[in-house]
Order: C-alpha cells, then sequence, then structure tokens
C-alpha cells in the first residue's frame, strides 16, 4: 500500500489575516481583505483595489526600512537576500512550524523537503536593473540576484531552515503552487521525502499588479467590496493581491508516530493542459475538466462523493465562464451538486500563491467544520446555471473537497482533500 | 535638506539610517576631502555589517580588528561592504583589490589610497 499525506502545519501571512485564527474568522464571517491602493503616485490609473498585506511595511527596495510583526526574529543575514514577499515567507513558515508542533532545527533532516512558488518580484528587479544601467554595469548589489529572481523563496528558505531534501521551485504563472503541492504529494507517495514544505508568496506592489492591468484581466471597479466577485454577471476582472502561505504535508504514518496535530488529508491530485493559448482559458474549460478528472481517479472518488469545490475563478469574464463550464461537465451532468466558491471575493488574486493559500482555507474548512461562501456574489452569470454557489459561509462539515487552480498558458490543477480522520 | 531626487541626496540616502556622527563625517569628507572623515565613515560601514551585534561590546574597533575572524563578516557581508563603499564613493573596487583587505585598518587605508589614487573627492 502507498504512503499517504496529511496537512499538519499552516501558516498564513494574507490580505485576510495574519494567522489561522484570523483567516478562519474572516472565511466564516466573510471579512475581505481589499482596500482602496493608489499605485506609483497615479491617481489616473483605472485599477484602485488590492488585496493589501497589513501589519507589514516593505515597500522600499532596502530591507534596512522595512517593518513587520515584532513576534517574528529576522536577523540581517536573513532579510538581505529577500524579496519583500520572502519577508512574508518566512513569517508563513515560522508559523506553520510552530502549528505543526515543529522546529526549525527538526526540517534539516534530509527526510524533509521544500517546494516553492514565486514569480520572483519584479520591483527588486526593476531596482537593482535600474541600478546596474546608472553606472554601466560597473557595480551592483551582491544581494540582488538571490533576492529577485524567481527562485528566490526556495534559494533562501532552503538556506535559512538547512533543508536538504528535495528543493525546487514552480512556474506555472497562478497554478504554480497547486502543481508544487501535487510534486510534494508525490514525493511522499514514493517514499522520496516524508515530510514537504510548500510556500507559496507574491509581492504586492505596482511591478507585480499592473502588468495585468496591460492585459486587461484586472478589475477597474474601485469599491473593495466588490471589485472581486467571481462568477457574477457584473464582473469585470480580478483584483490582485499577495503575502504568503506555507502548507505542511507529511506522511500519515510518520505524522502519527510524532502525534503531530492533523487538519486533512491530500488523497489526490491531477493536472492537465488546455493546449489551447497563452493567456487565455480554454472557451470550455477542456483542460481545467481533464484535470478535475484526474484529480478524482487519482484520489479513487466520484463527483458525487465531493462536497465542496474552491475554484479557481478569479473573476475575470472568460476565466470564470471556463471554469463554471468545466465544473457542470464534471458535476452538474452527472447528477452531482456540491456547493462551490470562489474565496477570491474574499481574498482577492494572489498569482502563484493561490493554489496552496486555497488548499489551505479546505484544510480549515475540513477541519472546522464549515463551507466558505461567495462573499460578493449578487446575480451568477449565465454559465453558472445549476451549480450551487452558496453567498454565506455554511456551517455545514464537509468530508471531501475540491481545490482547483489556472494559470498562463493553460495549465489547470486540481486537488482532493478529505477530512481526517473519515 | 537631504532630497532624494538629486544626487547630492541619493548619495547621502545611502547613510540614512547610520548614527548622525557618520552622516556629518561623510558630509565633511566630501566637503573637505577630509581623511579621517574617510576613515569614519568606512569604520562605520564595516561595523554596520556586522551581523552579531553583541560581538561589537566586546571589541575595540581598531586597526588589528580581522573582519572574517573578529567581526564575523562572511564572504557576502564583505561583498556587501564594498557594494556599500563602492556606491557611496563612486570608487570601483576590483576583486584582486579585496582580497588584500582583512582588517579595519586594510581597509580603512585602502579607501584611503583609493580615493586619493583617483584624486576623488566624493560627491555628496
Amino acid at each position: 500500500m502507498r504512503p499517504t499525506a496529511v496537512i499538519t502545519g499552516l501558516g498564513f501571512i494574507t490580505s485576510i489575516g495574519n494567522d489561522r485564527a484570523a483567516v478562519t474568522h474572516s472565511l466564516r464571517a466573510l471579512r475581505g481583505g481589499l482596500e482602496p491602493i493608489e499605485l506609483l503616485g497615479n491617481p489616473a490609473l483605472p485599477v484602485k483595489v488590492a488585496g493589501t498585506v497589513k501589519e507589514f511595511t516593505v515597500e522600499s527596495p532596502s530591507w534596512r526600512d522595512w517593518r513587520y510583526p515584532e513576534r517574528y526574529q529576522l536577523s540581517r543575514e536573513k532579510l538581505r537576500s529577500l524579496a519583500p514577499h520572502g519577508v512574508y515567507a518566512v513569517c508563513a513558515v515560522e508559523q506553520a512550524l510552530e502549528d505543526a508542533r515543529l522546529t526549525a532545527g527538526a526540517i534539516g533532516d534530509g527526510a524533509t523537503g521544500l517546494y516553492c512558488a514565486s514569480a520572483g518580484s519584479p520591483f527588486l528587479i526593476h531596482h537593482h536593473v535600474r541600478q546596474m544601467h546608472a553606472v554601466r554595469g560597473a557595480r551592483g548589489d551582491p544581494m540582488g540576484l538571490v533576492a529577485s529572481i524567481a527562485g528566490t523563496l526556495n534559494f533562501n528558505l532552503a538556506a535559512f531552515y538547512h533543508i536538504r531534501g528535495a528543493v525546487g521551485g514552480f512556474s506555472a504563472a497562478c497554478a504554480s503552487s497547486s502543481h508544487a503541492l501535487g510534486c510534494a504529494l508525490d514525493d511522499i507517495r514514493l517514499g522520496r521525502q516524508e515530510r514537504m514544505l510548500v510556500v507559496g508568496a507574491e509581492d504586492v506592489n505596482a511591478e507585480t499588479i499592473l502588468p495585468f492591468a496591460a492585459l486587461h484581466a484586472l478589475s477597474t471597479n474601485p469599491d473593495p467590496a466588490s471589485a472581486s466577485r467571481p462568477f457574477d454577471r457584473q464582473r469585470d476582472g480580478f483584483v490582485a493581491s499577495g503575502g504568503a502561505v506555507c502548507l505542511i504535508l507529511e506522511e500519515a504514518e510518520a505524522a502519527r508516530r510524532r502525534g503531530a496535530p492533523v487538519y486533512a488529508a491530500l488523497t489526490g491530485w491531477g493536472q492537465a493542459s488546455d493546449g489551447h493559448s497563452v493567456a487565455v482559458s480554454h472557451p470550455e474549460g477542456a483542460g481545467l475538466r481533464a484535470a478535475m478528472r484526474r484529480a478524482l481517479a487519482d484520489a479513487g472518488v466520484s463527483p458525487g462523493e465531493i462536497e465542496y469545490v474552491n475554484a479557481h475563478a478569479t473573476s475575470t469574464p472568460a476565466g470564470d465562464r471556463s471554469e463554471a463550464l468545466a465544473l457542470r461537465s464534471v458535476f452538474t451532468d452527472v447528477g452531482a451538486r456540491p456547493r462551490i466558491s470562489s474565496t477570491k471575493g474574499l481574498t482577492g488574486h494572489t498569482l502563484s500563491m493561490s493554489g496552496v493559500m486555497e488548499a489551505a482555507f479546505c484544510s480549515l474548512a475540513l477541519r472546522e467544520g464549515f463551507i466558505p461562501g461567495n462573499a460578493s456574489l449578487v446575480e451568477p452569470d449565465e454559465a453558472c446555471a445549476g451549480l450551487d454557489l452558496p453567498r454565506a459561509a455554511l456551517d455545514i462539515a464537509p468530508g471531501l473537497v475540491m481545490n482547483n487552480s489556472s494559470g498562463f498558458g493553460g495549465s489547470n490543477v486540481c486537488h482532493v482533500l478529505r477530512r481526517h480522520p473519515p | 535638506m537631504e532630497s532624494s531626487s538629486s544626487p547630492i541626496g541619493a548619495k547621502a540616502t545611502l547613510l540614512r539610517h547610520f548614527p548622525g556622527e557618520i552622516r556629518e563625517a561623510y558630509a565633511r569628507s566630501c566637503a573637505a576631502g577630509d581623511s579621517a572623515a574617510v576613515d569614519t565613515v568606512v569604520v562605520g560601514v564595516l561595523l554596520d555589517h556586522v551581523p552579531d551585534k553583541a560581538k561589537l561590546a566586546a571589541i575595540a574597533p581598531d586597526d588589528s580588528v580581522a573582519l572574517v575572524a573578529d567581526l564575523g563578516l562572511d564572504s557576502i557581508a564583505i561583498a556587501q561592504v564594498v557594494f556599500f563603499l563602492e556606491d557611496l564613493f563612486e570608487i570601483n573596487i576590483s576583486n584582486t583589490e579585496i582580497l588584500g583587505v582583512r582588517t579595519i585598518g586594510d581597509m580603512r587605508v585602502f579607501i584611503r589610497r583609493k580615493l586619493a589614487d583617483l584624486s576623488i573627492v566624493p560627491r555628496a
């Protein structure tokens, strides 16, 4: 019998809370994390809202200017090679280790690995490249490279925590941390690792957010209460957000031996690509449909057994429609009717970290016994006909849930999580 | 008043987190090419990059203090010191040059010579 995996620790730095209790409260009470923002000091920009990270000040390219909650101890040696989202990530990892009752020293055992996802820091890349041009290449910050490029999370976290197992980064845009989590599950099933840290993180600044405005993918609705409205007829784009989430996945027997607290079991995953467009979802969600079916098959469950789906739905007109059609095909067409919500109505879209963040939300839902709602949904799109989209959070304890993610290039990843014990 | 939008402010801004005496020494080094003031800035920058600040309480930062063995600077911290001083004084320091710098005194003398060789009075 192949090893199984359970989730034993979570850490959150998100727009809806900077610890598990705050995030759980926000999910249950539909307390959103979106705020008005002004990017690049330009009030004329049409993008007016973002999912902001509170308690942190990381607007400067210099770590000397950064401020973060006093409960975290970040030495100069850590700070000097971090991007803004790296600071969030270290804080999330610290929380997750404490949550899983692990010490930092315990994860340098070689049996623990680390998979990460972030887009790097375009903000810091711009800063360092501008500096390089200013001196015509004569000098540069020695930490500029490892602090800013994609991979900065795994470089830094592996070094800080002396991780000697599998370490790597995933780059599949908004599906990245879902790939990371799926591959972490495979490593545990194959017996290669006993424990995996999966971390997703993103900066929240103009350099990360505004390139999506060029794609016309961002909402221009200035109202934080309604700008992110997945599946709604009036949706007009997504609201960008960031932060960091760390999820600790452990081989179930190893977790049991050490008496680890367990949120849920990760019982399967699947992935499939649209093979369609570099930046737009397949119009009928073909890849996502295949990914959901593969995840169900991997977990050995039928569509009718899934009680809740945390949808990827980001609030873009095309993407939400594709996902709705894929959900109808996988569930409605076979008579299944799980509750479905997109928590991005509360958080905004956290890009590459969204997959692991929403898997963590599913873990909370399974352990705490609730189903998150669709915070800002007023009138569902006609493409959602037949889908059960609760507005408020429900005090219903799901037994099996699915988590969807999609990214550029048509990458689609789905996870299946089960209540533990069943 | 410093202005981060001017070249003058941009250089002084690099020292904005440093004690007042270091910032004043930098201003003197710029205005009058004051070598003693340059020394104060160089030592201040070195001490700022010491990872374990508790070490400083037990060390008098004289010329004999070794950057690695006594101050605990690793190769990355030394590279950061070099970058910081290059930016501050608008000089270029090669890898070969820095390999010979092992103590506070070495660094102090090295930067003095570098500025003198290039007839540089740093532009604040």
